[in-house]
């Protein structure tokens, strides 16, 4: 009874692709994503659009006279500035504005950004993005979308694959927010072992080749990794880890779920000065940084997340989505039916600060880049503290993290005179220490004395599937520690948290 | 399932409505870590817990928008479209004081929002709606609001109730997880509480399964329909609610309505601030407490304010009154539903972003328009859309009324207008076809639906105007709850065309001129 102009042309493009791949994506799409209708109204809208000169009475859009807000100032530090991070923190160095307008030329007019817009998100923001991306990854054929920001473009990954009994994988320690968030859609998580260098592929292996359908369910078909300082364990994963993942990723049908929010902030990277010189910053930055799974992404089965809040501000609320273009486009139906598109504020300010008039991309890599000089400043003090105040009695050790905000600090509980190994598992792969109570008394230890650190049985993934054996519980002796905060913080938190353990311990 | 403890003192325990999906939601650990933390006897602690950037290495210190000035004349949107009002400049800044600093509007949030801005969007939610005992949730718009409540209250295999026209961006989805819906018969006047009771009294869960417990509406301006419930169908359609506990969704896009008399004078919802033909006092009261007493006194009373229950949740958005691109909106409910919506919000889209949040808070407070200021806007803006609606209306009768092949409605608020077209004088029209019905109430008897389609074609094509065919906002009817006697199936009343009246008056002018043109053709061959 509705006759909706029909989506042909894009399915068929996707289908197409498909085939060249010999890749069924559908398969891994949730009966949810697959039974969404696309927006009648938008469908409407975009067949009026093709003819020039039509007369769109359809939409409830208000004129652009009538928002009241004409131009929009954006106070941010010049990217002249030979370290623009620095000079803005001392307020040395000189500022531009960055205006976005309703009424005059600019980038990306506030009468585009202001008005009603499709899922995607705005064209000359996602081809700014788009153009990052190929300058940093190359990806070999992929679709930008807009998303509100990481936890935003996570769930919605989670709602277009998971069915209800399906079991996901992920890093055994891992942002449980998120992989909360995936609980009541009825996933399960499947832990996956990591060691210092992030996720083992031959237990992501092990998991897979052992699994039995017939008692387990449906064999996992996707998973869930931060590549870039992993969080909680800062552990970054090597080219050789992340071209066996692809590897097991492609022989098994796994969808990946790339979620890289640190991945700008590397440290001890060498950028080579004579290619910022003959390059630029972008070019001398892309040599640098780890290669994604996007970059190795020769079947279209990698969705990597990409944000602005640790490199702008969390409050920017925009990231965005590179997948294949069948993905993207149900990610896009999605967000038409759920949130919709990213605020116009926020696009209308990243297209200017990538625009001509702005930054531009090379601009912008030379603040991440300063950003990264910043944040390994700050690293490199923490564990120079840590050295002295801390290491130092052997209760406790760290590893300096490549990348990211964090640093996961090992507990040495075997040097504790009420430490256990004989407990008895209530349950199959349950703890046979007391490694939880120690924790908890030693986090409530720290809160007494003034000090938070987040305790590592927060981000302990325990086998939904009740399989697996894993006895992560004995393994929770670590806590996450951030160096983003003052020099003083990193000074004064780390001082309480040495002459704590000490207490603890002795 | 471990609800939250809520003082149910006040208002009926709700909690039962909640989907699985809303139940089995687990808190994010990380805030259960930050309740023990809040619980810390210790004052000066030293967090190492969380990965926020420092708000030095934010790239912005200052945010400036330049916005009308709507102390400094009766009219100022005219002024503002027109060049000739002044300007003011809404600022934030990072490090000097402001109603809500870059500093605290960048760091990560919790769901509900940054309290500030909640503060002034709840002072503003009182002064307006007088709710009885509410909280204020932030929402990324009212899309974003209705489906996050669809999927707090929707479960596979439930009905929801809507008008029988309603608005399919987001009807459509929830049946992606598997809601049905179930249209309720309209008139002019919009849903008819006599056939919303008929519904609920008629449904046999052994056939249809749970008995319907959602009701969405949009009261004022009705998408598509414009329609404008009145108080006395409110307060019928409240008490059925209470009688089948029903959970009310007031889609409430702050609308504007068309002043006509003072008893129908209401707001719509995601219309409500727009509406119109409200009689207008002799003089503007120089008094800000005043104004918006007048200002709230011609809107019409919302489900919100009579809901003593507390099963409604309003929802309302900056999209139609600022623009909608702003994405920031918020929903009005009782403490359980917001919890339940804040929880949700950490779990999916997170908080809105920064900049809105910033703006709005800035704009109602002393340093921007204040409340007062932007009553004003809101009731100049309805002024203009009102001149938009009558000018449509000037030349819909004469280019389109004129051929005698199609009518129109006044709507009292919003922005569409609902033009019925006169198919049965064409020419190849056919009634009559109750042997291929099969004696159902629910299938055609006449070929409108086909004529609907020919003609939106033939007047996108040949003519070159788009209007949305009532077609597309058509719930699906089911036997199971239609009555068989004396019904007319919805495809043969499906004989609409939605037209908005947002455009300019050039765009007005020539759409109705091409549909005038495109129907006497239509009606002719």
């Amino acid at each position: 009874m509705v006759f909706l102009p029909s989506t042909t042309p894009a399915t068929l493009a996707a289908d197409a692709s498909l085939k060249r791949n010999r890749l069924d994506y559908s398969r891994h799409l949730s009966a949810e994503a697959r039974v969404r209708l696309p927006n009648p109204i938008k469908s409407i809208w975009k067949v009026a659009q093709v003819k020039a000169g039509t007369i769109n009475m359809g939409n409830g859009d208000p004129h652009h006279t009538l928002y009241p807000i004409c131009e929009m100032n954006f106070v941010v530090p010049s990217i002249d500035e030979h370290d623009p991070v620095q000079s803005w923190r001392s307020s040395t160095g000189e500022q531009n504005v960055i205006a976005s307008y309703k009424d005059d030329p600019c980038t990306l007019s506030l009468r585009t950004a202001f008005a009603y817009g499709a899922g995607a998100g705005l064209k000359e923001v996602r081809d700014a993005l788009a153009n990052l991306n190929d300058r940093i990854h190359s990806p070999p054929s992929h679709t930008v979308s807009l998303s509100l920001g990481n936890a935003d473009a996570l769930t919605k990954c989670f709602r277009l694959l998971g069915d209800p009994g399906d079991s996901f994988l992920c890093e055994e320690f891992t942002f449980s927010a998120m992989t909360n968030a995936a609980l009541p859609l009825g996933i399960k998580w499947v832990p996956i072992r990591m060691d210092n260098d992030g996720l083992i592929p031959s237990d992501l292996e092990r998991i897979l080749s052992n699994w039995d359908e017939a008692t387990q369910g449906r064999r996992p078909h996707v998973i869930y990794t931060i590549p870039c300082s992993q969080n909680p364990t800062g552990s970054t994963l090597s080219l050789e880890r992340r071209q066996q993942i692809y590897q097991i990723a492609h022989e098994w049908d796994i969808i990946i779920l790339e979620d890289d929010p640190y991945f700008f902030l590397q440290y001890d990277l060498g950028v080579n000065q004579s290619t910022i010189q003959q390059y630029g910053y972008t070019r001398a930055m892309a040599d640098v940084l780890p290669r994604s799974f996007l970059s190795m992404d020769y079947d279209g089965r990698v969705m990597r997340l990409d944000s602005f809040s640790k490199i702008v501000a969390p409050g920017m609320r925009l990231g965005w989505v590179t997948s294949n273009s069948f993905f993207a486009e149900k990610l896009d139906m999605l967000t038409d039916s759920s949130s919709q598109h990213p605020h116009g504020m926020g696009q209308a300010f990243i297209a200017e600060l990538l625009g001509s008039d702005g930054w531009g991309v090379d601009g912008f890599m030379k603040w991440v880049s300063s950003l990264c000089n910043e944040y390994q400043r700050r690293r490199d003090l923490f564990m120079d503290v840590f050295r002295q105040k801390v290491a130092i009695s052997g209760f406790a050790s760290a590893e300096a993290p490549q990348s990211g905000m964090f640093v996961w600090i090992k507990i040495n509980l075997e040097h504790h005179a009420r430490f256990s190994t004989s407990q008895t598992p209530t349950v199959t792969g349950g703890p046979t220490t007391n490694t939880t109570d120690l924790m908890d008394e030693l986090f409530r230890k720290l809160l007494e004395c003034g000090l938070v650190m987040m305790p590592a049985s927060t981000f302990a993934i325990v086998d939904g599937t009740g399989t697996m054996d894993s006895h992560i519980n004995d393994r929770v002796n670590f806590f996450r520690a951030t160096f983003v905060g003052t020099d003083e913080t990193i000074r004064d938190g780390l001082t309480i948290f040495g002459r704590t353990l000490e207490e603890f311990f002795i | 399932m471990k609800h939250p403890q809520i003082d149910t003192n006040e208002g009926a325990d709700l909690s039962h409505h909640l989907s699985t999906e809303a139940r089995d939601r687990v808190a994010n650990p990380l805030k259960d870590i930050l309740r023990v933390i809040s619980e810390s006897p210790v004052t000066d602690l030293i967090s190492m817990a969380n990965g926020d950037p420092h708000h030095s290495l934010y790239p912005f210190r200052q945010i400036m928008y330049e916005v009308p000035s709507v102390q400094d004349t009766s009219d100022p949107v005219t002024s503002w479209r027109n060049n000739s009002g002044l300007a003011q400049i809404i600022h934030s800044y990072k490090d000097e004081e402001c109603a809500l600093s870059i500093r605290d509007a960048f760091p990560y949030t919790r769901a509900a929002g940054l309290k500030q801005c909640r503060d002034v969007i709840t002072n503003f939610t009182n002064l307006i709606f007088t709710p009885p005992n509410h909280h204020v949730t932030l929402t990324l718009g009212n899309s974003d609001g209705i489906t996050k409540v669809f999927r707090l209250f929707g479960e596979k295999g439930d009905h929801f109730l809507t008008d029988e026209f309603s608005f399919p961006s987001m009807t459509n989805s929830p049946l992606a997880y598997g809601v049905k819906w179930v249209g309720i018969k309209m008139d002019s006047g919009g849903i008819i509480p006599e056939e919303l009771e008929k519904v609920l009294i008629k449904w046999d869960e052994a056939k249809s399964g749970r008995r319907p417990h959602v009701l969405y509406i949009i009261p004022v301006g009705q998408n598509p329909t414009g329609s404008t419930l009145s108080v006395d169908r409110r307060k019928k359609i409240y008490a059925i609610a209470q009688t089948w506990d029903l959970i009310i969704i007031e889609d409430g896009k702050s609308t504007q309505r068309h002043p006509r008399t003072s008893s129908d004078t209401l707001p719509a919802d995601p219309y409500y601030f727009l509406q119109y033909d409200i009689p207008q006092t002799n003089s503007t009261p120089a008094d800000p407490d005043e104004f918006i007493k007048n200002f709230r006194s011609t809107l019409i009373p919302t489900f919100l304010s009579m809901d003593v229950d507390g099963r409604v949740l309003r929802i309302d958005t900056f999209s139609k009154v600022l623009a909608p691109g702003m994405r920031l909106g918020w929903i009005t409910s009782n403490e359980l539903f917001h919890l339940k919506l804040a929880d949700y919000t950490d779990s999916s889209t997170q908080p809105p972003h920064a900049f809105g949040q910033m703006f709005v808070t800035e704009m109602l407070s002393e340093h921007g328009w204040k409340t007062e200021g932007f009553c004003r806007w809101l009731k100049s803006l309805c002024m203009d859309y009102q001149r938009r609606r009558d000018f449509l209306l000037d030349v819909f009768k004469r280019e389109v009324e004129s051929t005698g092949y199609a009518s129109v409605n006044c709507p009292q608020a919003g922005m569409f207008v609902w033009i019925e077209v006169f198919f049965e004088k064409h020419p190849r029209f056919v009634r009559g076809w109750e042997s291929e019905s099969g004696g159902s109430p629910v299938v055609a008897r006449t070929n409108t639906g086909q004529l609907l389609e020919e003609l939106f074609e033939r007047l996108m094509n040949t003519q070159g105007v788009v209007f949305i065919p009532s077609s597309t906002f058509a719930i699906p009817e089911n036997p199971l709850w239609v009555e068989s006697d004396g019904h007319v199936p919805l495809s043969d009343r499906t004989r609409f065309l939605r037209a908005t009246f947002g455009g300019t008056e050039d765009i007005i002018e020539k759409g109705m001129i091409r549909l005038g043109k495109g129907l006497r053709e239509f009606f002719q061959n």
